[in-house]
Formats: C-alpha cells, structure tokens, sequence
C-alpha cells in the first residue's frame, strides 16, 4: 500500500517537475519575445509623429491652394466689375456687337468662377482625410500601451469572445469600418430628413 | 435664398481648412459678416456676446463637440432660436438622428458640394 502511494507521489513530483520545466520555458521564451516587442512598440510613438506631419503637411498645402484661389476668386470680381462697366458704356454708345462679345467674356468668367468654388470645396478632402489619421494616431498610441503591458506582465491577455482588439482600438476600428462600408451619402441623409419632416 | 445677408454667421470646425471652404463658399452666396469659432465652447461665447442670424458647425470637436453646443444653443432662452447647420463627416444614421432630436436646422454631410450648401440654406431660410 505504502509502496503503491510512494509510487504515485514519484509519478506527481514527476509531472509538477515537467510542469514547472514547461513554465520555466515558456517565461524565458515570452522574455525573448519581449525585446523585439518593446524595440517595435518604441517606434509606433515615430509613426503617430509621422500621421500627425502628414496632417499638417496637406493643411499646409491645402491653404496655399486655398490663398490663390481667393486671390484669383477677388481679381476675377474687379474684373467682371470693369467688364460689366465697359457694357454700361458701350450700351449707351450703341455698340452693339461690343456690348454681346464682352458679355460673353462675363459669362465666362462666370462659368469660371462656379469652377473655382469647386476647387476650393474639393479641397474638402484633407478634413476628412486629417480625420482619419487622427483616428489611426489613437490606435497606434493604444496599441503601444497594450503592448507596453503585455511586456511588463510577460503574459497574453485573452478576453473570453478570442477577440485581440479591445476597448478604444476596437470601437475606433469599427468606426473607421463603418464610415468605409456604410457611410451615408448626402441623399440618404435627405431622405431621413424629410421622414423628420424637414421640407 | 431670403436670407439676410448682412446677417453675422458663425462657423464652427476645428480644421482651419473647413472654415475657409465654409466662409469661402458663404461670401460667394452674398454673406458679408462671416465670423469663425474652433470648438462648441469658443462659439457659444461668441454667439452669447453677440447677435448671429445662422451658426454653421462641424460635430468632431475638441473642447466641445457640434452636438453639445446645439444642444447649450436649444436651452438658452437667448440663443434657441438661431438655425444651426451641421457640416459633418458623421455620416452615420444615429447621428443624424440625435442631431434632429437636438433641434438641428439641417444637414450636410462631407465631402459637399456649393449647390448642397446653397439648397440648404434656401431651406433654412424659406
């Protein structure tokens, strides 16, 4: 009987050696592991100061665009403001064909300047871009913290869906998801409007 | 478009580049008085301090989000009845939603267009 018990307890001590041999591999290997994580979670701070130049870079650029736009936005008005005299002029002077090709030239300018607002809306693209980029900056800064943690604890954080993006990663993920896959375009937010009775 | 154009319009976006395209678009449909503001907050002081016919805002904001000063705007006795007109790149149903429910004017969603501007503001201000 003695004899059986001493046999299992030989068989126990043998595992629990097994196990903790396996434990002790397993904290040296995550160790190793460690280093690389911790060098590449020092850059991510580079790459978020990158996105943030980026932003400002196209802002930058966007508002030089902006500055010649107006600039010829207001030469264009003093100059449908002399064509539209010259037309005075030439109406009470009765030159007739005068009077038609210069308003041709006012009609022009018209069409141009309907053109130019379109520039300058267009130019709408570096908002939303900037946006995005921001969005990605806090996912980077949140990816570092979780990676940062997960050294410092030499463990794997697991939450119970076997999901690996939680929190504020997660939910600006999913924004960011959304936005590509089920953005509204300005015709369905018409449409919700005029179900709230907005004429 | 009956609008006064004389009237002052605030426009409300933390991008320097929106406010330009905003203003910029609003001086080529006739407003003469365009003022700026960064966030909610800096707007609601703005509009408490002075008279404005029409506040144009952004939703993303630091400081204070487009939502939360549409919503200061509904409460003030002083301020309620001004239309506000929400220029956002929150495209997402709910929030067009909770922008009704909050006494928004109208809403244009980005990237938008002169004309969206304009028809909306038509709307505003039939």
């Amino acid at each position: 009987m003695e004899t059986e018990a001493k046999g299992r307890l030989d068989i126990l001590y043998g595992e629990i050696g097994a196990l903790a041999r396996f434990v002790e591999n397993a904290m040296r290997a995550v160790s190793e592991v460690g280093r690389p994580l911790m060098e590449s979670s020092a850059q991510i701070p580079t790459v978020a100061s990158h996105l943030t130049d980026l932003v400002r870079m196209t802002e930058d650029g966007v508002m030089e665009v902006m500055r010649l736009t107006e600039l010829i936005q207001d030469s264009r008005a003093a100059v449908m403001g002399e064509c539209r005299a010259v037309v005075e002029s030439l109406r009470e002077s009765r030159h007739v064909t005068l009077v038609g090709r210069v308003e041709r030239v006012i009609a022009d300018l018209n069409e141009d300047e309907r053109r130019l607002t379109e520039i300058m809306t267009a130019l709408s693209f570096q908002d939303l871009v900037a946006q995005r980029v921001k969005k990605l900056v806090v996912i980077l800064e949140d990816v570092r913290e979780k990676l940062v943690k997960l050294v410092v604890e030499f463990g794997i954080q697991h939450n119970e869906n076997g999901g690996t993006t939680e929190g504020k990663t997660k939910e600006i993920l999913r924004q960011l998801e959304q936005s590509e896959n089920s953005a509204m375009k300005q015709h369905a937010a018409d449409e919700i409007l005029t179900r709230f009775g907005f004429q | 478009m009956a609008a006064d154009l004389t009237m002052k319009v605030l426009v409300v976006d933390d991008m320097a580049t929106m406010r330009r395209i905003v203003k910029n678009i609003l001086k080529q449909l006739g407003f003469s008085q365009v003022e700026e503001a960064e966030n909610g907050a800096e707007a609601l002081q703005k509009l408490r301090a002075g008279t404005y016919g029409l506040v144009v805002s952004d939703w993303n904001m630091p400081v204070m989000t487009g939502i939360d000063m549409l919503r200061a705007i509904r409460s003030d006795e002083k301020l309620k009845a001004i239309p506000v007109l929400m220029v956002t790149a929150e495209a997402q149903q709910g929030n067009l939603i909770e922008a009704i429910q909050a006494g928004v004017s109208n809403y244009i969603v980005k990237p938008f267009t002169a004309e969206t501007m304009q028809e909306k503001l038509g709307k505003i201000f039939k």
